[in-house]
């Protein structure tokens, strides 16, 4: 080993420790008292897979799973659906272009939990009003404190912020076609339609993979805005995954036993991501 | 507890607060020593400062410094994750009090001079919830709420209704105002907490006798127990589901704000809170017109109690190093003349035998049986907090499926007693 390289390897060595000592143990030592009974405080006893036995047996626990692949699916459709049609609109030539983008990204800025909260205002008071002098029914209450209908409104208020940020990873995508594809589809006479399904889509594929596993991921974590609009109501409904781990764990005194869920959620969101990013990527095209 | 609930977002910036809160404190000078004061109220920051001050200018050398957060459950636990238990605390006698009361986090107080001055009954709540060893003293009460229907008494006069002593007084009431247009209870469906002050009474009077203790004493059986929500509960659910059918329209979609808003300008003849609501209905307008009597849970007038519960317990961290100067400061804490003046100011019930009775017009129709001692605990104090009460009755007043709300309590509790066979936290 040449005495460059060795610096380089001790380099590294800061970042490793600072990864080791603030992400790896912390890790390492919540799935340790996943196999305890610790409340957070006080004495504890170790019980081995209990804690994973109980999880399956636990209605409340398996509803917080359907309704997080269910808003997690459904967001992710609309935002990468909406964010590609933005995406192409601005990569259009049209006057202010810079602006508009800039526009587009804002609510990317602003904090979920502000948004949220001024969300929450617009379901309770300003969208019952509306549907009140409109003599529409589901509309007159806020749909926030209806049972079935509350997911939506947190689904919109998810794509909203988010549909900012694919936005951009689209534009960047859009911009690596080379014009020249275009003109020549033009001459051949190809419609809009067939030069965005045999042009575009193919050729920003990577950048819809991206796109699709990011989306998912973080929808899946959603805590904040749901936080900031339900609280996990009307009811327990609007319960994600990860709402349950808070309150089970932290408020509930059961950390050992959310420890363990917070264990198998992570084994199900790097799963669910890998096999997204399998099958997406087997449909990119190559170039 | 009814104050913790509300805000939501507060629960995010809880940990980091804590986070702080160590970092806050100045070196002392000298020999002086420093008391690590947690105190969970927000309202009572400022009362808690003019107490110090007192208590400073009367013990020099003890200076105490008073930590607030938001979301207070949540705060002490992440204290206590990093063996950062504070000298002296205040929390609200809850379930989760219970819990870290039972895993003996806390200092024994039962030599303490003022333990001796407790009303008993109210300890015996505290206890109740939990404690180290089965017999250790680990709080003392300070000051009590009691939950009790609050009502606007022009509203009474006018509609020449009268305070209702029985559960049908109280329908007929209900429905002369609802006759006259007047929201005979005003609804605040949105905040999930706000079902529970009619649960709790409900549950008080109506439960069978030792009913929690009978329920801990089967443990997981969920097939042989002698007592379960669905077998026990039927009353409280039908009369539970029979008051909130008198929910404004809308009522869904109001929060507590809003209700103590409405209450306080004459919206609604009743309103089904307790003492806690009383500052803030009188922040919403100053000249609210409020009175109150215990919930007529039965046709039997004598059958009627104040369910209280501890608005705020006092602790001591059971390793603090500064156990004398902690003890001086409790027990300046419970002495007659802080209490008393205490419970003026935040219309709360003092607990100890000594103390004047409360002169709070709006709480008078409830001073009667608090001194008398006809209380009872929260029975949501008996559940353990992972268990999401508020939101289960939320969700059964909003969709009035009665057995499946008894079931998914049932189903709650014994799902719980299973997974946690060794730690016996329930209560």
């Amino acid at each position: 080993m040449t005495h460059s390289t060795k610096a380089f390897y001790w380099m590294a060595v800061p970042a490793l420790v600072l990864f080791v000592t603030l992400h790896t143990v912390p890790v390492v030592t919540g799935m340790f008292f996943s196999l305890t009974d610790y409340a957070g405080y006080g004495k504890w006893n170790f019980v081995g897979l209990q804690n994973y036995l109980s999880l399956f047996k636990d209605d409340r626990v398996l509803a917080s799973y359907g309704f997080t692949f269910l808003f997690a699916i459904t967001a992710t459709v609309i935002v990468n659906v909406l964010a590609l049609g933005v995406a192409m609109l601005l990569n259009a030539k049209i006057k202010f272009q810079t602006a508009f983008r800039g526009l587009f990204f804002i609510p990317n800025v602003l904090a979920i939990l502000v948004i949220g909260y001024v969300f929450n205002f617009i379901f309770s008071n300003s969208l019952p009003l509306l549907g009140q002098s409109l003599g529409i029914d589901w509309l007159s209450t806020s749909i926030l404190a209806n049972k079935d209908l509350a997911w939506l409104g947190i689904v919109a208020v998810s794509a909203w912020q988010s549909i900012a940020f694919s936005v951009i990873l689209y534009l960047a995508g859009l911009q690596t076609i080379p014009a020249e594809l275009y003109e020549a589809a033009g001459l051949d006479g190809a419609s809009y339609w067939r030069q965005f399904s045999s042009i575009t889509f193919p050729m920003i594929g990577a950048f819809f993979t991206i796109n699709m596993v990011l989306a998912l991921k973080g929808f899946m974590q959603a805590f904040d805005q749901i936080v900031a609009l339900t609280g996990g109501g009307p009811g327990t409904s609007t319960e994600s995954v990860s709402m349950v781990i808070f309150r089970g764990g932290f408020q509930g005194g059961e950390f050992g036993y959310q420890m363990a869920n917070s264990v198998v959620y992570l084994l199900v969101i790097v799963a669910v991501s890998l096999i997204q990013l399998r099958t997406l990527q087997r449909k990119e095209a190559d170039f | 507890m009814f104050q913790l609930k509300q805000g939501r977002a507060k629960a995010l910036t809880a940990a980091l607060a804590a986070a702080l809160l160590a970092g806050c404190a100045p070196p002392p000078a000298g020999n002086e020593v420093t008391l690590n004061f947690f105190q969970f109220k927000p309202e009572a920051i400022q009362e808690f400062a003019g107490l110090i001050d007192e208590f400073e200018a009367a013990n020099p050398g003890i200076r105490v410094l008073q930590n607030n957060v938001p979301d207070p459950d949540t705060a002490i636990r992440t204290l206590l994750v990093k063996d950062k238990t504070p000298d002296v605390l205040t929390l609200n006698g809850n379930a989760s009090f219970g819990l870290l009361a039972k895993a003996c986090v806390f200092a024994d107080l039962s030599k303490e001079p003022s333990a001796k001055e407790v009303l008993p009954a109210v300890q015996d709540i505290l206890n109740a919830n939990g404690r180290c060893n089965d017999s250790e003293i680990n709080g003392l009460p300070m000051a009590n709420n009691a939950s009790g229907i609050l009502y606007n008494p022009e509203l009474f006069a006018k509609y020449g209704v009268s305070v209702p002593r029985t559960w049908d007084e109280l329908i007929a009431a209900a429905e002369t105002f609802k006759a006259h247009g007047v929201a005979p209870f005003y609804m605040t469906l949105k905040d999930a907490w706000t079902t529970s002050p009619a649960l709790v009474n409900l549950a008080a009077q109506l439960q069978p006798e030792g009913f929690f203790d009978r329920l801990n004493a089967a443990g997981a059986d969920r097939a042989n127990s002698p007592v379960s929500f669905s077998k026990d509960y039927q009353e409280v659910a039908d009369k539970l589901l029979q008051l909130f059918k008198y929910a404004q329209p809308g009522a869904i979609g109001v929060d507590y704000a809003s209700g103590n808003k409405a209450f306080a300008d004459g919206k609604a003849a009743m309103y089904l809170n307790g003492s806690f609501a009383v500052p803030a209905i009188r922040a919403a307008n100053r000249d609210a017109k409020i009175a109150s009597f215990p919930y007529p849970v039965t046709n039997d007038a004598a059958h009627t109690t104040v369910v209280s519960g501890v608005d705020v317990a006092l602790a001591m961290g059971r390793e603090t190093p500064h156990r004398a100067e902690a003890q001086k400061f409790i027990n300046f804490l419970m002495s007659k003349e802080v209490i008393d003046k205490y419970a003026k100011n935040q219309s709360a019930f003092a607990p100890i035998k000594s103390a004047a009775p409360q002169q709070d017009p709006a709480l008078k129709g409830l001073a009667s049986y608090f001194t008398a001692g006809k209380v009872a605990g929260y029975m949501d104090h008996r559940l353990p907090p992972s268990i999401p009460l508020v939101n289960i009755t939320q969700q059964f007043v909003l969709d009035a499926d009665k057995s499946r709300y008894l079931n998914t309590l049932d189903n709650e509790w014994f799902k719980i007693a299973a997974r946690t066979p060794k730690r016996g936290d329930q209560q």
